[in-house]
């Protein structure tokens, strides 16, 4: 549960775009943009949880807020403090307090460190510790994301781990700075569900002891409703409805949601499913950037209004919002 | 008779340092016009299960016992060239992530005519091209784009494609492993559909593998658990779901997070899958199962008859239920 409502992280009209690369007989390089202008808030505290399929610029808000990324427009405040601007000594205090934990397993670990190595890395380029300490804070940091006991695995090697200890121990990595907020992108995709389901309860469990801020970035929307408190659904680079978890999951209002909702295959064959039939059965033809993005797939949309304008992010109260004309 | 029939199979591969037991003693049958789905985590043995059944295990990989009988013939008994005539006519295969499985300097529709033609060599090529329309239309796949090259189609068309291919050739049944794992939820959604369409449409018995239990449950009549190489549930989907025995499937189906009902904590079975290299004795499930006892890591485990639609592979179920 969110213990202080006050917002830990603001993006401020983030705009962000790639260039993809021409080839020599194909198309010209052109621009895609990845995110459209847009803003959130993340409480200090909370499970914010980004859900959006792929191509959606979830993966890019979460590397924008680590700083792997720059966006052409707009700010991002820590803290009442803008980030973008950070160097030297303050962008180091930067990374202390943000962390990310990646999607793959089999590629964020340096396959030439041991999980030691790897663990207390972070320990060592912020001179935290001594040569006593950072032993014994590492081997902390291994048993509390369940590999235990920690002398079992601080030798070995990724190679040596399956993904879902990979994964463990990037998350240890990841947390023994003590950071304040964690972006978690996709940190289960490639996990099985069983192993997916442990990592889950580490990560409700490290929010329980420290309060740890964290944006869960995913595809799932169940994944997000068993770890966020609020939850924002991205689409094409723009963010479709915002609101807390349970209310987004049963109340959407976003056409973009429902359909969303729609596709999920029933697992629970008892369940009464309301069908919101949102989605179009053949896609439009639309121009690009004409009106919402989601407007070539949606079957409540109209041409006037949907396929000409934007629509600006409408507040339907109990904090629940949705860019939607017909919401 | 059913369609395909499977007894005590048993799949090893040669690794270094000795023989991995991939798959042991499974048996299955299913029926014309009817889907069976195996559900497992890796490791499981469920795409090895897939790949024996058309005989494309690799070179290192072997059955070494039980039968497979597909369509009263006995498939371990056919040499290359007759499974050649097997595969495709009427055994098809989508592979995981088969969409990149799709050659990428040949034009998609022609790929799917020589598909085609290869297994039909008197038919001519245009009547060929006449046909892949027509598939592409069942699959939802524009007719124009016919001449387009794999990159320019999206994942969703790419795997509508190779849908198409496994089609061409109008088999009996097709092995689906993983077929929308790559794919966003709502493509996920519509290419499921229509598969279901195909199926009812065209009376095609389906395998479906996937590690996505959800996925599954949505697409067969009947559904296998498989745990470390042994399947472990079998039975209509409903009753597995409603009342599952086995406690790895217990466990499996508490490890998915839902969006209806109760929102309780997720409880898997803790540990990992066991190494396959050196099963030990009794049942695989032995070291991770809340309910085990003394007996169950001495004696192998047991099937025990739930209802005529439903069985569980557990020494202890048969005791609990006093059946």
């Amino acid at each position: 549960m969110v213990k202080n409502s006050e917002a830990i992280l603001k993006l401020h009209y983030i705009f962000k775009k790639y260039k993809t690369r021409g080839t020599f007989f194909g198309p010209q390089s052109k621009d895609v943009i990845a995110l459209n202008s847009i803003s959130l808030k993340i409480l200090k505290g909370e499970i914010f949880g980004l859900v959006g399929e792929s191509g959606s610029g979830k993966t890019t808000v979460g590397r924008l807020i680590v700083k792997l990324e720059k966006p052409e427009k707009g700010e991002i405040y820590l803290d009442g403090q803008e980030i973008l601007s950070l160097r030297g000594d303050q962008l180091k205090g930067f990374r202390r307090r943000v962390q990310m934990i990646f999607q793959d397993p089999y590629q964020s670990l340096n396959p030439q460190l041991s999980v030691l190595d790897a663990v207390s890395e972070p320990l060592i380029i912020h001179k935290i510790g001594n040569n006593h300490t950072i032993e014994e804070i590492t081997r902390k940091a291994i048993s509390s994301v369940g590999l235990s006991p920690p002398e079992d695995f601080i030798n070995r090697y990724p190679h040596q781990l399956s993904g879902g200890q990979r994964q463990r121990v990037a998350i240890a990595r990841a947390m023994i700075l003590k950071p304040e907020i964690v972006v978690a992108d996709e940190p289960t995709s490639m996990l099985d569900a069983s192993i997916s389901a442990q990592i889950f309860n580490i990560l409700l469990q490290m929010r329980e002891a420290s309060n740890i801020t964290f944006l869960f970035i995913t595809h799932s929307l169940a994944a997000a409703r068993y770890l966020c408190d609020r939850i924002a659904v991205i689409y094409k680079g723009n963010l479709m409805e915002i609101g807390p978890a349970e209310e987004i999951l049963h109340n959407p209002k976003h056409p973009y949601t429902q359909a969303l909702i729609d596709a999920l295959p029933k697992l629970d064959l008892s369940s009464s499913k309301k069908y919101y039939n949102s989605l179009r059965k053949e896609e439009r033809i639309v121009k690009e950037n004409a009106g919402c993005p989601f407007f070539s797939r949606c079957n409540v949309s109209d041409e006037t209004k949907c396929g000409q304008n934007i629509p600006p992010m409408k507040e339907l109260g109990k904090s629940h919002s949705a860019a939607c004309f017909y919401a | 008779m059913p369609l395909l029939e499977v007894k005590d199979l048993d799949i090893h591969y040669h690794v270094q340092g000795g023989i991995l037991k991939a798959v042991e003693g499974i048996s299955f049958s299913l029926e014309k016009g009817r889907s069976l789905g195996f559900v497992g985590e890796s490791g499981c043995g469920k795409t090895t299960l897939g790949m024996a059944l058309m005989r494309l295990l690799p070179s290192n990989g072997f059955i070494s016992d039980g039968q497979i009988i597909f369509d009263g013939e006995d498939i371990r008994k056919k040499n290359e060239a007759e499974m050649r005539k097997v595969r495709w006519q009427k055994i098809s295969m989508i592979f995981q992530a088969a969409m990149n499985a799709l050659n990428p300097v040949q034009r998609v529709g022609n790929q799917i005519v020589e598909a085609i033609t290869t297994h039909s060599p008197l038919l001519k090529k245009d009547e060929a091209f006449k046909m892949v329309k027509n598939l592409f239309q069942l699959v939802g796949i524009p007719g124009d784009r016919i001449k387009d090259y794999p990159h320019q189609y999206s994942g969703g068309m790419k795997q509508r494609a190779v849908i198409a291919m496994a089609l061409a050739c109008k088999p009996k049944l097709i092995i689906a492993d993983e077929p929308t794992t790559a794919l966003d939820v709502i493509v996920q959604d519509q290419i499921l559909q229509e598969i279901k369409g195909l199926q009812e449409e065209f009376q095609i018995s389906i395998i479906f593998i996937s590690h996505d239990i959800s996925v599954v449950a949505d697409v067969s009549h009947e559904i296998g658990i498989m745990y470390a190489g042994e399947l472990v549930e079998y039975g209509n989907t409903e009753e597995v779901f409603e009342s599952p025995r086995h406690p790895y499937t217990k466990a499996l189906l508490s490890s998915y997070p839902t969006l209806n009902g109760e929102k309780n904590m997720l409880t898997p079975v803790p540990g990992e899958t066991p190494n396959l290299m050196n099963p030990q004795t009794g049942c695989r499930f032995f070291d991770r199962c809340p309910n085990a006892i003394s007996s169950c890591k001495i004696n192998p485990a047991e099937w025990v008859t739930i209802s005529p639609a439903h069985k569980v592979l557990c020494y202890q179920c048969g005791r609990d239920c006093g059946i």
